[in-house]
């Protein structure tokens, strides 16, 4: 009789705790949901870049405008993008009115572009004002065989509660530390 | 009419036994290691890698299933003529080049062949002729230069160049 009370306690208690253990992990992840560090917040923010910048088809005049503007609504004003890329000289794109005007070109030019942030490694300041951010973009376009990866490296800040991007910078992976000469004809 | 049901639950234990084994408990068990086994070996030790565009070319062909053995240099250091897998941010998407200059070695390019230390590289991987001229640079003491096998684009659309140790992942296997 004894060892069945003190079997029934165990039981409530082992209960209890469950309960305690669950309502705290539900807690936890109501917390994650309401209150998101920023590496969460700065994850999401580029994976909407990506679809933002990701398009289907040709698009109307209007669709391009304020897919655009969408896109450009992710940098800040005063937004630097520096590209050095094989194959192509060393470019400069200052502002987001240069990178909005060029946004719209490239969706007038292609048929269709799908990009994608793979490996984004963040590191996020102490004050949690800025954060810094490496990852791979994978882009394919239409009627390109090959698909486009490019290194990046991205400087983040957190203006008026939202986080924008100020720097772009391609990394070279293997880099072309020797220029390229001209075939010389003797020898 | 009883025949056929024994002759059906004979059957139908044949293929029970085939299936789960005679033990099921100890079948789950070998299954389980199994699993852990593979998601140890394909995620750590052998990267399964899928060949993508034509820079290695004719030795790795696209769509090609290869994999990359990352503990191929724990002992000794990547060498010359190695197929390794270089990461960009992460392992989602890395480069497959091979090695042709090692650290401290001046690479270059003339006249569409491989200069290391002032000497002509011997490459029979390389089937196709190009006119590649790459003024000589000196590699640092942790640098490794990779180049793709297929030659036959222009210097400057090829991805090729220098990167340090940290960035080889593997080598690859097949």
């Amino acid at each position: 009789m004894a060892h069945c009370g003190e079997g029934a306690l165990m039981k409530r208690w082992v209960w209890r705790s469950v309960l305690i253990l669950a309502a705290f992990g539900l807690g936890v992840w109501l917390w994650t949901i309401l209150f998101p560090s920023p590496d969460r917040v700065i994850r999401k923010r580029l994976a909407n870049l990506a679809q933002a910048v990701s398009f289907q088809g040709h698009e109307s005049p209007v669709a391009t405008l304020a897919n655009s503007s969408r896109v450009a609504d992710f940098f800040t004003r005063d937004v630097e993008v520096k590209l050095d890329v094989p194959g192509s000289s060393a470019q400069m794109i200052q502002g987001r009115d240069e990178l909005f005007a060029i946004e719209q070109r490239v969706r007038l030019l292609l048929g269709s572009l799908q990009v994608q942030f793979l490996d984004i490694n963040l590191v996020i300041s102490s004050d949690k004002k800025s954060a810094e951010a490496n990852l791979t973009l994978q882009a394919k376009v239409a009627g390109e065989r090959d698909q486009i990866v490019q290194e990046l490296k991205l400087q983040l800040n957190k203006l008026e509660g939202s986080w924008k991007i100020q720097r772009v910078e391609t990394i070279k992976t293997l880099s072309r530390m020797e220029r390229h000469v001209q075939i010389s004809s003797s020898d | 009419m009883c025949m056929a049901i024994d002759g059906g639950s004979e059957a139908h234990s044949w293929v029970r036994t085939v299936i789960i084994g005679r033990r099921p408990k100890r079948t789950a068990l070998r299954i389980l290691v199994l699993v852990v086994v593979c998601f140890i070996v394909f995620r750590f030790v052998l990267l399964p890698i899928r060949v993508e565009g034509m820079s290695m070319m004719p030795a790795y062909k696209e769509n090609r299933v290869n994999f990359v053995n990352r503990l191929a240099y724990l002992f000794h250091p990547p060498a010359r003529g190695d197929v390794v897998a270089i990461r960009t941010s992460g392992i989602s998407i890395m480069f497959m080049k091979r090695i042709i200059g090692l650290p401290g070695e001046q690479v270059g390019f003339h006249h569409g062949h491989a200069i290391i230390n002032g000497e002509i590289l011997e490459e029979p991987y390389v089937r196709t002729t190009c006119d590649w001229e790459l003024a000589p640079k000196v590699l640092g003491q942790n640098e490794y230069y990779f180049v793709g096998d297929n030659r036959a684009m222009p210097a400057a659309d090829h991805t090729k160049g220098v990167a340090p140790r940290w960035r080889i992942v593997g080598k690859v296997l097949l």
